[in-house]
């Protein structure tokens, strides 16, 4: 519970929570991959779920679709991989992205060991070969873990607002 | 081109052993509000599958081209389809996709109707001060002209002159069959919405649901990351297949009387298929062979623009065209109704794994329509090449093994993976060329 921890600790855990968002953004939009995938624990959850109705999302990733599930970091290793072959036509050329996290609120932590936070986030997206640049947006849930390689991304639910989606979304426009 | 002799768009020689299809098929926008007209509105369209409307008064809201559909389950379980507009100001009676609603209240000025699409209540009628005339209209909800139902897939016409839906899907329901009898208690679409909308006419995506060429071509990078997870490594939860024993596999098309089309090919990992637990069941229930074809991979064409792919998953497709170069395709991951959550889970990774707007091959295929709309700019490029690869392998009529199965197409092609055969295009737009010519013509669509 937040109201738990003193000042102090709250002020540190989410200073170094949002630094971690900021660096994913970051290294997405550089492209930098390895960072990326670096910055999510092995055993990780990556979900992305769908709306089940207009004002409903999926609450349920072993019943209902998602935009993408993964229980380990294999699946996005698996996407990095494919972007890197430079085979993928959805993926040559590379769409530029800009995300913006924001409004970034710790839910709960442990000083030291782990923190679940929520964020607002938006993706302006460039695609250099249609010229066309759309915006993705919504929020998150990130739930860190602190390892001897500094704050890892245990889990990762990424609520897509507009997901009437254009042509293509691949992980690094979310 | 002369619209009047519509049907040259097509070029259809097989004494000359020639089948072309002019690219303005897919980027004329005169063309494109000519197929709204001669067939989506003259014939059977897809609206949705039973397992949506479960109880009385649920309704799903969907089109047909670009007419908006109400379908509707009244209070004694009928379904009902009708002209989503109000009889008032046509106004679209529904602000969501699907709910449950024993009246339809118009959110303008009040005009209700009941979920068999009856007017009952027009607000304030009574000091109204209505001429008699009003009610020489009737202010009941415009019923489409035809609603059927096959296997739990409910289909809708705007025009009566339609063939029975039965007759329409011909022998094509072998392979409907196939999918919509995996499970003993029905099939049902899994929660979870998934819709995008890409800039490329309709039928690119028609093509490319029986599409075998592309595969080694649109799909390397997809193929590399199978390659990987082959020797045990990357995300093994998805259960993939290995898509390097496809290409030893055997495999061919069947072409289907009013557009429709198949591609099928040998599935050499059957245990990787979601429904392969229950396989024995499944063979006490429909004999060993259908048991059989419903491991194998089988992707179908309903025409105009549904699709049921078996391959990587179940799916249910549409692909509603919105412009001549803009599509708005819909996803519905099928399943046996009672599937045991393993299965469902199962089945749901291997789904997301491939298709989908974020899967790891869709959108390799979705850009790619985009690509052929750019080059079909080039004003003089005229007639296509990519619709008669394995002309001279096709066998008119049924095949042996159609034969054997108890179901007649209109032709055959079989061989093995790398015959890569466009011919399953042929019967869509040889139906495509005929629609729109009786369209032109001003004659009847059928008979």
């Amino acid at each position: 519970m937040v109201d738990a921890l003193n000042r102090a600790d709250r002020r540190a855990l989410l200073e170094a929570g949002q630094e971690t968002l900021a660096l994913e953004a970051a290294f997405l939009d550089e492209q930098r991959w390895d960072e990326w995938l670096a910055l999510f624990a092995t055993d990780c959850e990556y979900w992305v779920p769908t709306w089940v109705a207009e004002e409903r999302l999926a609450d349920n990733h072993q019943s209902q679709l998602s935009q993408i599930y993964y229980s380990s970091r294999a699946g996005l290793e698996d996407r990095i991989a494919r972007i890197r072959t430079g085979k993928s036509p959805a993926s040559v050329p590379l769409r530029r992205t800009t995300h913006m996290v924001s409004n970034v609120v710790l839910l709960d932590g442990a000083p030291g060991q782990q923190m679940n936070l929520r964020s607002s986030w938006t993706s302006h997206v460039f695609d250099p070969n249609s010229k066309k640049i759309y915006v993705l947006f919504g929020y998150a849930n990130h739930t860190l873990r602190h390892s001897a390689s500094g704050w890892l991304i245990g889990r990762k639910k990424t609520i897509v607002q507009n997901d009437y989606l254009p042509t293509m979304v691949d992980v690094y426009c979310i | 081109m002369d619209l009047n002799s519509i049907k040259n768009y097509i070029d259809d020689r097989p004494a000359d052993g020639v089948f072309r299809v002019h690219k303005d098929v897919y980027s004329d926008p005169q063309l494109f509000e000519l197929e709204m007209k001669y067939i989506f509105e003259r014939t059977w369209s897809f609206l949705g599958h039973e397992s949506q409307l479960p109880k009385p008064h649920d309704w799903i809201a969907t089109h047909i081209g670009r007419v908006p559909v109400l379908v509707a389950r009244d209070g004694k379980g009928r379904v009902g389809a009708f002209l989503n507009a109000c009889r008032h100001k046509g106004a679209r009676l529904t602000r969501t996709e699907a709910g449950n609603r024993k009246f339809h209240v118009c959110p303008y000025h009040g005009w209700a109707y009941g979920s068999d699409g009856r007017n009952v209540d027009v607000k304030d009628k009574k000091e109204g001060r209505y001429t008699a005339a009003f009610d020489d209209d009737s202010h009941d909800l415009i019923p489409i002209a035809r609603l059927s139902a096959y296997k739990g897939l409910l289909f809708g016409s705007l025009s009566a002159d339609v063939p029975e839906l039965t007759d329409f899907l011909g022998e094509l329901r072998f392979f409907i069959d196939l999918a919509m009898e995996q499970g003993e208690h029905g099939m049902e679409f899994v929660p979870g919405r998934i819709e995008y909308a890409y800039d490329a006419n309709w039928k690119l995506q028609l093509d490319n649901g029986t599409d075998a060429y592309h595969l080694t071509s649109t799909h390397t990078s997809f193929l590399d990351v199978m390659a990987k997870r082959a020797m045990g490594e990357g995300n093994q939860e998805a259960r993939q297949f290995d898509w390097q024993k496809r290409f030893s596999q055997e495999g061919g098309d069947f072409q289907f009387a009013n557009g429709h089309t198949c591609i099928w090919l040998n599935q050499a990992e059957v245990l990787k298929r979601p429904i392969y637990p229950g396989i024995d069941a499944i063979r006490q229930r429909v004999g060993p062979e259908r048991a059989d074809w419903m491991l194998k991979m089988r992707n179908m064409s309903v025409f105009p623009n549904m699709q049921i792919a078996d391959s990587t998953s179940l799916l249910v497709r549409t692909f509603r065209p919105l412009a001549v170069d803009r599509t708005e395709m819909r996803y519905w991951c099928m399943a046996p109704v009672g599937e045991p959550p393993a299965q469902r889970a199962w089945r749901l990774r291997q789904f997301e794994d491939f298709f989908n707007v974020s899967g790891l091959a869709t959108p390799d295929d979705t850009v790619t329509y985009e690509t052929c709309q750019a080059g079909f700019a080039a004003d003089s490029l005229d007639w296509l090449q990519g619709h008669c690869r394995g002309t001279s392998a096709v066998a008119p009529g049924p095949s042996e093994l159609a034969k054997s199965l108890g179901f007649a197409p209109v032709a055959s092609l079989q061989g093995g993976f790398s015959v890569q055969s466009e011919t399953s295009f042929q019967p869509v737009y040889r139906e495509w060329a005929r629609l729109m010519q009786a369209g032109i013509s001003g004659s009847k669509a059928y008979g």
